[in-house]
């Protein structure tokens, strides 16, 4: 049987502390735009500017300037994580390519959050900065993207607690946007045949949150599942910024603990 | 012990107690022998003599588990060739016994036609009359003058208030309209003064009244929320507050001072109105950290015999998740957003406020017990269905308006009324075995017992469809009935007494009131179910002056009248 030690030794503290240094410069030194910086930072502010400028003239939507900047940024981008995997390899490139999606993801999902409960907006005007983005099939191609990300990264050789963790977690969420897709698809041939098309089913509750599935099930009555806290009660806007929170969350530390072993 | 996590989303027996060892204090000190009966808004004081006749209940036909259906002769919302919002709100019912023949009568007010006396001739016989009153909304029998005969009154879709009074012979005679003529869609009777006679509240509805194309110089003054107070023959009025979309007013005693406060449901974004009585002053208070959205009925019971009143108020909240409901939901839901505003309490759903044990404060546990969605609900009421003892719940719903329904069949939204069987936990299970469930647009509902067994029933004020009574033939225990009077008295059925049952299995606690639910009015007699083998010790009546009279010798299955001399 295997005896697992109850303590570290020095030499085991100094080597972890070590990695994780280096996991977290290599992982900087992923992200950093390096000698794209001033072509992103122009990007940027060219995109912003002409975005403020359309938008305010009401040349185009909030949505629209938004991706605008998006589109601006693009080229860039896929230069420097070409060059990323000419210098890094490719699973390298991979994990920053994804935490700079993701995290630009989850970024949509604090504005969300703050348009419903700082700016008390309502649900519908709460859709972020892309808001036609906000629509179920998007979630439903993003979420199972950045699960079969993950699923490849994995396979790549990022093996760790907290990359296996993610695995799950994203797995669960690319589940539930599943739920939601369909239950979305099923409610529109429902409208359908009710002879309504100019009503658009967005935000259903799925398997988490109030009125989800764990909520409301028929399975659940009569159990503790049907009235557990957040699981149940959350909104769908609360649910998924905690997903996509926990998910950035996994994912950092994932990557620094990958790429401090990769040394 | 998963026993302990049993719910109907749910009945968690732990919550409220944190330790085992206050749970065992709290189960102990309610267990022990009535030294922990507190009887809401009470105040003890002294006792009064009073003079009892009892008589033995009719025997119930052979019990079957559930309700048996009647259509009654009248139904409302039948000849309008549309109907739109506020159209589609409907209209309520009261019951009393109007002709003092012991069998309780049914006034229906109509949204488009003339109000009407269903006559109760006994075994659930029936004969209808037409009262020259059009476009009620709420009903409500009490009596209002103070003669010793119960009087209707009724609200009105886009006017004031009308009084009938009754001059016996089963004759009623209109009278002069409340001065000022301001617009009311419901109303509340309560002794709110404590002078001995009933004063009334009203609260318009000014989504209708813009709807109807009145104009701003028409409504000024007229709008929100008025209390009348009894003032001789006529009425000293206050207004309250210019703003009101009342569907709903609950008088009963909310900041546990002893006094009765003023709880206005409103409708849309207009949170409820809460008022306590200061020294004479109303001022406005805030109990709730949550309410319902659009607070369509107000109700409220000693829900698991706690010793403390339990709140609950109805709002639209599908009851079940499909995606055929959602899909006949979402279009109405598209055109229908709320506005937000910071520290909002409200929330659209079912509320049910119970206090809590160590602050007392109030907290919404309609989830947990269960009843939080019940389908676009208007009338939610609690009773004892079923004669053990615990109140139950029965919510009736649905919706009929082509500016909102247009893409269903009929402009309807078909949903099936929802019955509750209520547990020693405070906890609810639906009672589908009843046979409640009709699909009718319930608008307004009274329970009552209508052929004098001892249990309760139902009658169902529907929209575009015949009203409806649910006779109950529910297996169970037996009913006592009891009618308070104080001859002489402005207040001569005693309306805002308490009544406490002490039996063996526990102290059950009613109230008698004139009006809750939506549009509703109430009879003058409290309603106990007293469970298969339970016995009663005695009773103490709480009249609503605070004197108290304890009366011994009571059987179940009687009815008792408590006359205060």
């Amino acid at each position: 049987m295997t005896t697992i030690p109850m303590k570290l030794t020095a030499a085991q503290e100094g080597g972890l502390r070590r990695g994780l240094m280096h996991g977290f410069s290599a992982l900087w030194a992923v992200l950093h735009p390096r000698q794209y910086a001033r072509p992103v930072l122009g990007a940027l502010i060219a995109g912003v500017l002409a975005a403020a400028l359309g938008v305010r003239m009401g040349w185009f939507p909030l949505w629209a300037g938004t991706l605008l900047v998006l589109a601006g940024l693009l080229p860039v981008g896929v230069v420097k994580w070409r060059d990323d995997a000419r210098r890094f390899g490719p699973v390298a490139m991979l994990l920053g390519a994804l935490i700079a999606v993701q995290g630009l993801h989850s970024i949509e999902h604090v504005i969300q959050w703050v348009q419903y409960h700082v700016l008390f907006w309502t649900m519908r005007q709460s859709s972020g900065l892309i808001s036609p983005a906000n629509a179920e099939v998007v979630h439903f191609v993003w979420n199972w993207s950045v699960f079969i990300t993950v699923a490849v990264l994995v396979r790549k050789g990022v093996r760790n607690p907290l990359a296996w963790l993610l695995l799950a977690v994203t797995a669960l969420h690319a589940v539930e946007h599943s739920y939601t897709f369909v239950r979305h698809l099923q409610v529109l041939a429902e409208l359908r045949e009710l002879g309504v098309t100019r009503v658009t089913a967005q935000g259903l509750p799925g398997i988490l949150g109030r009125d989800g599935w764990l909520a409301r099930s028929e399975l659940t009555q009569g159990t503790f599942l049907c009235s557990l806290p957040v699981l149940t009660t959350a909104i769908r806007l609360d649910i998924h910024f905690y997903w996509n929170t926990l998910e950035v969350m996994l994912l950092v530390p994932a990557a620094v603990l990958f790429l401090g072993r990769k040394r | 012990m998963p026993g302990d996590w049993r719910n109907n989303c749910g009945r968690r027996t732990w919550d409220g107690c944190v330790l085992g060892v206050s749970c065992a204090v709290l189960f102990l000190s309610a267990c022990a022998g009535g030294a922990a009966v507190v009887t809401p808004g009470a105040a003890p004081g002294p006792l009064v003599s009073t003079r009892v006749a009892a008589r033995t209940l009719a025997s119930a036909t052979a019990c079957a588990d559930g309700f048996v259906e009647h259509t009654l002769p009248f139904s409302t919302g039948v000849r309008s060739r549309q109907l739109r919002t506020y159209l589609s709100n409907g209209a309520g019912a009261a019951a009393n016994d109007l002709d003092g023949d012991a069998d309780i009568d049914l006034v229906f007010a109509s949204v488009d036609n003339k109000a009407k006396i269903l006559w109760n001739e006994g075994a659930l016989n029936f004969v209808d009359v037409e009262i020259d009153d059009l476009n009620t909304r709420a009903a409500s029998i009490v009596d209002f003058d103070g003669d010793g005969k119960l009087d209707i009154v009724f609200t009105h879709r886009t006017s004031g208030v009308t009084f009938w009074r009754n001059l016996g012979g089963r004759r009623f005679e209109k009278q002069a309209p409340l001065q000022p003529d301001v617009f009311a869609y419901t109303l509340g009777w309560a002794d709110l003064n404590g002078d001995g006679a009933l004063d009334l509240v009203t609260g318009s509805y000014l989504a209708e009244l813009e709807r109807e194309g009145f104009t701003p110089a028409e409504m000024r003054g007229k709008t929100g929320v008025y209390v009348f107070e009894r003032d001789g023959a006529g009425y000293k009025s206050r207004r309250l507050s210019g703003d009101a979309q009342a569907l709903a007013i609950g008088l009963l005693d909310l900041d546990a001072d002893g006094k009765t406060d003023i709880w206005v449901g409103n409708d849309f974004d207009l949170q409820d109105q809460i008022w306590s009585n200061l020294n004479g002053e109303w001022r406005q208070i805030e109990p709730f950290a949550t309410t319902a959205h659009s607070t369509m009925s107000i109700d409220w019971g000693d829900v698991g015999n706690r010793g403390d009143v339990t709140l609950f108020s109805t709002d639209m909240n599908p009851y079940d998740t499909s995606t055929r409901t959602l899909a006949r939901w979402l279009p109405m839901m598209a055109v229908t957003e709320q506005k937000r505003v910071r520290n909002d309490p409200q929330l659209s759903a079912n509320v049910m406020q119970a206090r809590s044990s160590t602050t007392g404060a109030w907290r919404n546990e309609a989830a947990r017990r269960g009843i939080d969605a019940t389908g676009w609900s208007w009338a939610g009421r609690f009773g004892d269905l079923d004669n053990d003892g615990l109140l139950d719940l029965y919510v009736v719903n649905g919706m009929i308006a082509d500016d909102l329904f247009g893409h269903l069949e009929q402009q309807e939204l078909v949903e099936r009324n929802r019955a509750f069987r209520g547990g020693a936990d405070g906890g609810f299970d639906l009672a589908e075995q009843w046979g409640l469930d009709a699909d009718e647009s319930g608008r307004g509902m009274l329970m009552a017992d209508m052929d004098g067994d001892g249990d309760l029933d139902i009658v169902v004020n529907n929209l575009r469809a015949s009203a409806r009574l649910f006779e109950n033939r529910v297996c169970g225990g037996r009913g006592v009935l009891v009618d308070l009077r104080s001859p002489g008295s402005p207040n001569a059925f005693a309306i805002g007494a308490w009544i406490e049952l002490h039996t063996s299995a526990g102290v059950l606690r009613r109230d008698v009131r004139a009006m809750s639910g939506y549009l509703g009015g109430d009879p003058a007699q409290a309603h106990f179910g007293v469970p298969a083998g339970a016995t009663i010790d005695h009773m103490v009546v709480i009249w609503p002056d605070g004197a108290r009279a304890r009366i011994d010798n009571i059987q179940a299955g009687t009815r008792v009248s408590v006359i205060r001399e």
